[in-house]
């Protein structure tokens, strides 16, 4: 080796010349790696004409399934008042395995509440907070809101509930669910579903025409 | 068939030394393909096997690779494992100049160029390999600098495609200078090609790093993420690749009738008892570290080990590997291996096996078992992959086996007799190394 | 090195191939052909014919590949007209492979615009609707189920994906599992952008990490590159019937890719460049997906990230992703 490097004092140099370049190259991309992005420069946002964001409102006026099928094949319903304007409500049977008649079978579960914590004993069209203030059933995410106040600070910041349309703004509007459109309000706990597209790690291939 | 060149004697002067070279290598390429019934046997067999390789990565190109075993868990397989282990062996190759030129080992002088030789055909493999691993070929041209894309430096495969191709350059420069000269019988002028030599060394470690870089660097895959990667490919490399020119040696001497070489055996062999125990060490410490470590970093090396969560795929191939490591370390212990044939062989073959396994499968297949997310999709090559495997191997063996014929045919003086006949018989003594 | 060869070395006579000559014709042959010639040739030609024969499967890609998308510049660097014959002709290879009318767009990144999802795990359910939006809305692979998003069923009290399982099959939520949705987290030093050996993927203004599908030479470095297991590679053409195909498409999103190269989620940018919502946040039925403008102090996704807790996968990389998530509870 010695002798070599006695004789070609030029290896010497290449190999210094290797290891500076390759080091050089190494510090040009560290740097590349390691230096910090400068912050995002926050944009002034112009003030643009914003479009609306729609939530959608609860039903008009309640209505229950009577489990009946019309010709077309669509559920008949019938308005909660056709009954309620015409009957006295026993208000102790508030609990779902008492309930009888059109609410037989109702899945209830919704915390310590019962029917009338929200229903309306003298105006079944119409819901009531926790102060006795009418609610209309449009604006059902009021009375939602009482109790969960936290889905609703979420909500309002666009980080709780489904929703369609534009991020931004100023290009689009956006539609939002309410809460029982996600929710049932006698049992909000979603119920459990079967997923969807199951993934498949294995790629077949299909045949190409004119292979055999 | 024919050779073109015209028939006036060109030994006047006025013909430029390239056009004289390109000549040679016309000369000596028209004339590697001749041979008796062996060889033709021996390149029929190999073409054929050549052609089913061919035949599969068309169908590969045309079908997508899908028609591999591989997944979006595992996407690099069986053709990248081939390329890690190549880019070791062409190394590897280049271990018989260290000796030879830094130490002034005369007698590794003989057998220089057998290295280089399989430098040159493990780096076209390699690269092979690489274009077969492409899910499009046909757009090869966007990796050349100025009319495509290049992304120097900062993506390590552009310095692996730089560093592969100069290794190549370097080792057909070196090569085709010193046949050249001996072909027009003169002394190889030493500027022209020890520069390169020495060169070819400090490349030959750069490959092997580059390419081990290529892995290292990424820390997404915990079991490559560690710096003993390049170590332990150069070490690796400089267990297959002696251990490979071992048995070529051996396999030379048979056909020409020619004893050579029996020095540069000795000293392969005693690179091999180092080698292949520091690489040993290294696995072992690997080893050591995953497995005393734990968490789920380490689910890479329990899956290749043992096994993970109920599959085992990689298992036998793994202990396979370790096996024949282990054996072959300790049968290169023994004493005067050069005087047993079958036992140094052997020890041979297992090594390389053992590299090959244990640098292909059980390098690349576990840094993708289990996945980034820690899901287990299990791999297993599909015939197309061990197609197309095996076909690019049989063109390997064929572009050693005619440089080879250039070279034996150069150094006999047999490029062409009287007779018109050739064989590859000689009445010379084999005298490589003469002026190398 | 050694001193010159003391072997004897006999000049060139002439009869050796150095001088380059070709060789005079034996003697026992006056007539030209001989048998080993014919055996030869004869050799050759099989060899020439057997090669063809391998290679022949080549020939039926032609009908795929146009010269165009061969020759084809980088989408840098492609001039306004170029692009838009480019789109010409994506459209009209759409209409002829696939039989379906697309529009192909090219929608820019929008100045002062950098992307930001958060995803929240309290909420999130593990329908995997998200997952087949994305599926939907991108032209993916049909058979493959191909997806940018994987959903994950964790176990409570752990974030480590050893004990996750993608492949889950039964009613959703399980009680004691959470779900965890992974996609393209849009990295700010992202590794496989480093990689790719060609520059076919790169880091938009607005922070998604796009790529060139026509420039992809399909090596899957990036794949290897990528911790978070968000990039898919064509390993065969896209199988998709054309009544199925969203033909809403832009050059460096769901356009249907080809064969053999990479592709991966690009935060629908398609749509979330003109101010539209990715198709994985309108499918969430749980309202789980919050996405928006890091840079509008106002936008929700930035409400998220200063009012909840919030953390990145594997942040330890330092990748700096611009997917978050965070727990309510």
């Amino acid at each position: 080796m010695s002798l070599y490097l006695k004789k070609h004092p030029w290896l010497a140099w290449l190999t210094l010349v290797v290891l500076v370049t390759g080091f050089s190259m190494a510090i040009v991309w560290a740097q590349k790696t390691i230096t910090p992005n400068a912050p995002a420069p926050v944009t002034k946002m112009k003030p643009a004409a914003t479009h609306p964001v729609i939530i959608k409102p609860g039903p008009a006026t309640p209505r229950l399934d009577t489990g009946l099928k019309d010709k077309a094949g669509n559920a008949v319903t019938v308005a909660c008042s056709t009954c309620h304007s015409t009957t006295t409500p026993n208000v102790l049977r508030n609990t779902a395995e008492d309930l009888f008649q059109a609410h037989r079978g109702l899945q209830y579960q919704h915390g310590a509440l019962t029917c009338l914590s929200c229903h309306n004993a003298s105006n079944y069209d119409t819901l009531h907070l926790a102060d006795g203030r009418s609610v209309a059933f449009p604006d059902v995410m009021t009375l939602c809101s009482q109790c969960h106040g936290t889905a609703r600070r979420d909500y309002d910041h666009g980080s709780h509930g489904g929703m369609n349309g534009h991020w931004d703004l100023t290009k689009g509007g956006r539609i939002r669910n309410n809460c029982i459109n996600c929710h049932d309000p006698h049992h909000p706990k979603f119920p459990l579903v079967q997923p969807v597209l199951p993934p498949r790690d294995r790629i077949s291939v299909p045949k190409a025409e004119g292979s055999h | 068939m024919s050779d073109p060149t015209p028939s006036v004697s060109p030994a006047t002067s006025d013909v430029p030394e390239w056009r004289r070279y390109l000549r040679f290598l016309g000369n000596a390429v028209s004339q590697s393909v001749e041979g008796g019934w062996k060889f033709y046997v021996w390149m029929t067999l190999l073409t054929a096997i050549f052609l089913v390789g061919a035949n599969a990565w068309a169908i590969q190109v045309r079908d997508g690779m899908a028609v591999t075993g591989m997944s979006d868990h595992v996407s690099w397989a069986l053709y990248i494992a081939n390329f890690t282990f190549l880019v070791g062996l062409a190394a590897g190759g280049v271990m018989m100049v260290i000796p030879a030129y830094l130490y002034n080992d005369k007698e590794m002088h003989d057998i220089v160029l057998i290295g280089e030789l399989l430098a040159i055909a493990s780096v076209i493999m390699a690269i092979m390999f690489v274009v077969c691993d492409l899910g499009r070929p046909d757009r090869f041209w966007h990796m050349m600098p100025i009319v495509g894309k290049f992304n120097f430096p900062i993506s390590m495969l552009t310095w692996d495609v730089i560093v592969l191709n100069g290794y190549l350059l370097i080792n057909v420069h070196i090569c085709g200078y010193l046949l050249y000269k001996r072909y027009r019988g003169q002394p190889p002028v030493a500027k022209m090609y020890v520069p390169f030599v020495f060169l070819s060394i400090i490349w030959a470690i750069s490959i092997h790093t580059v390419t081990a870089f290529l892995y290292c660097g990424l820390g997404g895959r915990p079991f490559w993420n560690t710096a003993l990667l390049a170590p332990r490919f150069l070490t690796s490399a400089f267990v297959s690749g002696p251990a490979f020119i071992i048995v070529a040696i051996q396999i030379i001497r048979r056909l020409t009738h020619h004893r050579f070489g029996d020095g540069a055996i000795r000293t392969l062999v005693g690179i091999i008892r180092i080698t292949i125990l520091v690489n040993l060490l290294m696995v072992a410490s690997e080893v050591f570290v995953e497995f005393y470590t734990g968490g789920s970093h380490t689910g890479a090396a329990k899956y290749l080990y043992f096994g993970l969560h109920g599959h085992h795929e990689l298992v036998p191939w793994i202990w396979t590997a370790v096996a024949f490591n282990i054996i072959a370390a300790i049968m290169f212990m023994r004493g005067r291996l050069n005087e047993l044939p079958v036992w140094l062989n052997t020890a041979c073959f297992l090594a390389f096996a053992g590299i090959w396994i244990e640098k292909g499968m059980g390098m690349i297949i576990p840094a993708f078992i289990p996945s980034a997310l820690h899901e287990i999709v299990e791999y297993r090559p599909s015939l197309t992959e061990w197609k197309v495997t095996a076909g690019i191997w049989a063109l390997g063996f064929m572009i050693y086996t005619l440089l080879l014929k250039i070279t034996i045919n150069v150094y006999s003086r047999n490029m062409r007799d009287a007779q018109g006949q050739r064989t590859i018989e000689s009445k010379d003594a084999l005298a490589f190394g003469e002026h190398i | 090195m050694n001193d010159p060869s003391t072997s004897p070395k006999t000049p060139c006579s002439g009869n050796c191939a150095c001088s380059g000559n070709s060789a005079p014709p034996p003697a026992d042959e006056p007539t030209g052909i001989s048998r080993r010639t014919v055996v030869k040739a004869l050799g050759a030609t099989l060899g020439v014919a057997a090669y063809a024969k391998a290679l022949a499967p080549l020939t039926e890609l032609t009908k795929e590949t146009s010269m165009d998308e061969f020759i084809q510049k980088h989408y840098k660097e492609l001039s306004k007209e170029e692009m838009a014959a480019v789109i010409q002709r994506l459209t009209q290879e759409a209409k002829d492979h696939y039989g379906a009318d697309v529009t192909i767009s090219d929608p820019q990144p929008v100045d002062g615009v950098k992307f930001g999802y958060a995803l929240n795990l309290s909420i999130c359910n593990g329908c995997r609707k998200c997952a087949e939006a994305c599926h939907l809305e991108n032209n993916h692979d049909r058979p493959s189920h191909q997806s940018y998003i994987r959903v994950f069923e964790m176990s409570k009290g752990s974030m480590d994906f050893e004990k996750g399982n993608a492949h889950y099959d039964h009613p959703v939520p399980q009680p004691d599992k959470y779900y965890m949705p992974v996609q393209c987290q849009q990295c700010e030093h992202p590794p496989c952008v480093d990689v790719c050996p060609v520059e076919a993927t790169w880091k938009e203004k607005d922070g998604v990490v796009v790529v060139d599908y026509n420039w992809c030479i399909g090596c899957r470095y990036c794949e290897a590159a990528c911790p978070y297991h968000a990039r898919r590679f064509n390993w065969t053409k896209p199988q998709i019937p054309a009544e199925e195909i969203n033909p809403n498409q832009s050059y460096l999103s769901n356009r249907i890719r080809p064969q053999g190269v990479m592709e991966k989620c690009t935060f629908c940018l398609h749509r979330t460049r003109e101010g539209r919502l990715p198709a994985c946040l309108e499918a969430c039925p749980t309202g789980a997906r919050v996405f928006g403008n890091l840079n509008d102090p106002n936008s929700e996704i930035r409400w998220v990230l200063e009012n909840k807790r919030v953390f990145v996968l594997k942040e330890e990389l330092g990748l700096k992703p611009q997917f978050f998530y965070f727990f309510d509870e």
